[in-house]
């Protein structure tokens, strides 16, 4: 079987920090915009040309605050990969944005050249919720983005909320979820707010300017969602996402399926031929080490690689297996897993497997191991015992 | 060179008021140490001394100063270690000098701690010199300070010298004020040889190195010498002065500071205030104030991992070369697994162990709550040995359990009388007696049990006094005392190396505050884990640390799973410092949880 390959395009630039982002992103560079766009062109040449015929699955732009970019430059990047590799027909091409940056027009553009998927960030439909993520967009603008989307003729949208935040109530949660769900997205991500080193977020915890989260409240919260979007007829198909049938995102898919994917840009990760690297994070350097290059490179490198890392064996398989235990649903295949590892899951770690069966946070049976519903808030727990 | 051209003083000051500041300056000046070789707490040779501040073990260094009138001199300075779990090593080190610099800060005053050195060097005879340090400071008041130090000492605020050690500010004054004020040594060059050891370090070349002042008499290299508290003999390896290396010479004599190699393997031959004198020909009596001095304090120590239990008994092995006053013996845990009980001089003695394990053997280790040592009268009239509460035998067999009772004397300003009664009250102690120093200060005489001291009571007695108490103590005697054992049950199991022994009055009170001292640090695990407190047979406190409910990484940002799985993998590496109790994980903080009740009741 062949694996087409997942990519990844990191767009690093940013109009305003989010005080809980820990990301490499960047403020008050645009002039740089132009220079990296033409960069990461080259990036994706040298790429492709290092693997010729690689077939390609799912595109990413992530970042950062990828709608900031022009059509005319998402057209540009998105021809390249076409012309260096092997994009499926049935591709899926996704894109972040922010409600606030993007109009009907700029999405049908976009839509026209061949983003297919929209990922927006709502984030929350509180305005002091936002106000403290020092988003720029109010839950109107959310709305509109989500009107001006469907219009523009997306199918497949995503909204992003955050939930276990400073001062959040369980009301508020469920306010948001309420007015998210009113727009109908056909894929929802919740993620728990993560204190990141260096983040205003963080310090203020830290000083005592906002209260530590509450790990209780977050998880009521959590199971509020859970309750909520199964009541609306969402699939939970991973510990964060939850999605309408045949919506799942399979960029994300292919990360949880320890499956290659490339990532371009300044501060990509990416993961293919067994290798584990990342990119430059400076978007200066990263221009930089893309001007005036002939050499070829050997594939996942590049010349913006920065670090890589030869996986061996042992760590595929714990990769392996945070990353797929996280899939709800699916799980780890024993089968799929015999055939990659040459071993059976339950064998290899059957004492950790067994204990957590009995703590009812694992489902195993004769086709897959899975987390269980409870196993969900406490998957940590297992994935610490299989690192 | 002539003896009354020897001066013999160590500096008393407390922490932060600049002794290692003005004795690094001292060397300097003498030339002692060159500009290249300086490094600031230069006599504070380990790590941990510099990171602190604070001098744990003595040292000795000569230096030569030519004096404004014109002469050569031979100055020793002797540092001292800096805290009252050393004060009979402090002691030592006083006796083996004839004046002492007491240096204090300019915008602090006299901090009390400092006086109880100030009255040791006084009981030694010892010229005291006060210095007025940091007089460059902004906040420095060093007139105010100087009326103090007088009120307190009875001497005239116009001899002491003010200072800066740090900007270098009459720094050869102290030199020239301790060859005008410190008495040359007297002693008797030819009486038989008495020296007095005063620390001691080990050398793997030439065994344990004695630090010693002659009193009387000469020592040769090629003498057979003795010790007369243990009657060790040796030949010594080498002798030699501090310049501030080992430098060997042939001879020391009276009045003289320096060291003797003795090729000794332990220093357990040669302790600190024992007498070195000839094999033939000695001295027929020792010098004054020599004591064995034991153990206070016994604590667990057990590895974090089960497998460092031989490079913990190595690592103790070797502290031991260089600290006569620890002791150890392997213990068995239910709840650690195999460690050792290990005896100290007090708890900052304890504390200071702990880290240097930590620090210079590298190795994890986790110390129970310390305890005292109890004696325990059966039924059957044996008298039993307990120095940890695991081992106490069930109560139906014990007659009567007595503990070490201590004097202790506290000095304190007058102001301070209620609050220390108070104190003292509540740890069961007795007073005595109240001795007036001055107008506004005293020193509090109590009995009290060594146990209530042990735990919290410095701490909380300088809290009462603003820092302005300072606190002595000497064993006393062992009483029979109303005593329970109170145990730690955990998830319903008793955790031995949790258990105490308490007073009936108190099980109680202390059962609860462990318990929610105890919920508080135990993290959340997948189940409910009560944690009870139990006198006896009986339940008297309960609380239950709920379950955990999440548990969950965050977003995962453009693929990089290195990053969660670097997090995964630190968070493992903290869950393996906790200890498994039945399937319930408890961090190392648990077992010292007894030391971190908030008392405030």
């Amino acid at each position: 079987m062949i694996v087409p390959l997942a990519i990844y395009l990191h767009i690093p630039f940013c109009r305003t920090k989010c005080t809980y982002c820990a990301f490499n992103t960047y403020t008050n560079m645009d002039s740089l915009i132009e220079p990296f766009v033409d960069a990461l062109i080259h990036e994706i040449r040298i790429g492709g040309e290092s693997k010729p015929g690689q077939a390609v699955g799912t595109i990413f732009f992530g970042g950062g605050t990828p709608s900031l970019l022009t059509p005319e430059q998402i057209e540009r990047i998105l021809a390249a990969i076409s012309t260096y590799f092997d994009v499926m027909l049935d591709a899926e091409v996704s894109l972040e944005a922010n409600p606030n940056d993007i109009t009907q027009e700029y999405l049908s553009e976009l839509r026209q050249k061949g983003i297919n998927r929209l990922s927006l960030g709502m984030q929350s439909a509180n305005s002091s919720e936002l106000k403290l993520f020092a988003r720029r967009h109010d839950n109107d603008q959310t709305a509109r983005a989500v009107s001006a989307a469907r219009a523009a003729g997306f199918d497949s949208l995503n909204l992003d909320l955050i939930y276990g935040v400073p001062h959040q109530t369980l009301s508020g949660w469920d306010w948001s979820l309420q007015q998210m769900l009113a727009l109908q997205p056909d894929h929802v991500s919740l993620y728990a707010l993560g204190l990141e080193d260096g983040t205003p977020m963080q310090e203020w915890v830290a000083k005592g300017r906002l209260p530590t989260p509450d790990e209780d409240l977050a998880a009521d919260m959590y199971e509020l969602a859970t309750e909520k979007l199964a009541g609306a007829a969402y699939e939970q198909y991973e510990i964060s996402n939850w999605s309408k049938p045949g919506h799942t995102c399979r960029h994300n898919l292919q990360y949880w399926r320890n499956l290659p994917y490339a990532g371009y840009g300044p501060g990509a990760h990416g993961y293919a031929d067994g290798v584990r690297y990342s990119t430059v994070l400076s978007p200066q350097r990263y221009i930089k080490a893309l001007e005036n290059v002939s050499d070829p490179s050997v594939f996942p490198h590049t010349p913006a690689t920065h670090e890589a890392v030869v996986v061996d064996r042992s760590a595929e398989i714990s990769e392996t297996l945070i990353m797929g235990l996280r899939l709800t649903q699916e799980g780890i295949n024993r089968k799929t897993f015999v055939q990659r590892f040459g071993i059976d899951l339950v064998e290899l770690h059957q004492e950790v497997i067994e204990k957590y069966v009995n703590y009812g946070l694992l489902h195993v049976d004769t086709e897959v191991v899975r987390i269980t519903q409870q196993g969900r808030l406490l998957s940590n727990m297992i994935f610490r015992e299989l690192v | 060179m002539n003896r009354d051209n020897i001066r013999n003083f160590s500096i008393i000051a407390h922490v932060d008021h600049g002794k290692s500041t003005l004795a690094d300056r001292l060397l300097q000046v003498t030339g002692t140490v060159s500009a290249r070789d300086m490094q600031e707490q230069f006599l504070d040779g380990m790590d941990l001394e510099r990171e602190r501040g604070v001098t744990i073990k003595a040292s000795a260094v000569r230096m030569n100063y030519r004096a404004k009138n014109g002469e050569d001199y031979i100055i020793n300075l002797i540092d001292t270690p800096g805290h009252v779990d050393f004060t009979y090593e402090v002691s030592r080190a006083l006796q083996a000098c004839e004046g002492a610099v007491l240096v204090v800060d300019a915008s602090q005053g006299i901090e009390a701690q400092t006086l109880s050195n100030v009255y040791l060097a006084l009981e030694q005879d010892l010229e005291i010199i006060p210095v007025i340090n940091k007089i460059d400071l902004p906040a420095a008041r060093p007139d105010d300070i100087a009326k103090e130090v007088e009120d307190l000492l009875g001497i005239s605020s116009g001899e002491m010298l003010r200072i800066s050690a740090k900007s270098g500010i009459g720094v050869q004054d102290v030199l020239e004020a301790v060859i005008e004020r410190v008495p040359p040594p007297k002693g008797d060059l030819d009486a038989p040889l008495r020296a007095l050891v005063f620390d001691s370090h080990y050398d793997s070349y030439k065994g344990v190195v004695a630090y010693i002042r002659v009193i009387d008499g000469k020592l040769n290299k090629n003498d057979v010498l003795k010790l007369m508290a243990t009657n060790a003999r040796f030949e010594p390896v080498e002798i030699g002065i501090f310049s501030p290396g080992m430098k060997v010479i042939d001879s020391l004599g009276a009045g003289e500071v320096g060291y003797v190699a003795t090729g000794f393997k332990t220093v357990r031959e040669c302790r600190v205030g024992d007498t070195l004198t000839l094999d033939v020909n000695g001295a027929q009596t020792p010098l004054p104030g020599y004591t064995q001095v034991k153990p206070m304090v016994y604590a667990g120590i057990y590895p974090t991992e089960n497998d460092d239990y031989s490079d913990l008994r190595d690592a103790l092995e070797k502290l031991q070369l260089n600290d006569a006053s620890l002791v150890y013996e392997p213990e068995t845990s239910q709840a650690l697994n195999f460690g050792f009980r290990v005896g100290f001089l007090g708890l900052f003695h304890m504390e200071i162990v702990q880290e240097r394990l930590e620090r210079e053997y590298d190795l994890d280790i986790l110390a129970t709550a310390p305890s005292v040592e109890y004696q325990v009268l059966t039924r059957t009239n044996e008298m039993l040995t307990v120095d940890s509460p695991a081992h106490l035998p069930d109560e139906g067999t014990i007659q009567e359990i007595r503990e070490p009772w201590m004097k202790i004397q506290i000095y304190t300003p007058q102001e301070y009388i209620g609050a220390i009664m108070d104190l003292v009250i509540k740890k069961h102690g007795e007073y005595v007696t109240t001795e007036y120093l001055d107008k506004s200060r005293v020193v509090l005489h109590y009995r009290i049990p060594l146990a209530e001291i042990i735990i919290d009571f410095y701490d909380r007695l300088k809290s009462v006094t603003r820092g302005y108490a300072s606190l002595d103590y000497q064993f006393d005697e062992y009483r029979p005392g109303d005593l329970v054992k109170l145990d730690i049950l955990v998830n319903e199991e008793p955790v031995d190396a949790l258990a105490l022994i308490v007073h009936r009055d108190d099980a109680y009170h202390k059962g609860q505050k462990l318990v929610s001292k105890l919920k508080e640090l135990i993290p959340r695990q997948m189940f409910v884990v009560p944690i009870q407190a139990a006198a006896g047979k009986r339940i008297i406190s309960r609380a239950n640390v709920s379950a955990m409910r999440k548990d969950v990484l965050a977003k995962c940002y453009g693929g990089d799973i290195s990053r969660k799985k670097k997090l995964l993998e630190k968070q493992k590496k903290g869950k393996k410092r906790m200890k498994m109790i039945g399937s319930v994980e408890l961090p190392q903080e648990a077992f010292m949880a007894l030391l971190s009740l908030d008392d405030d009741d």
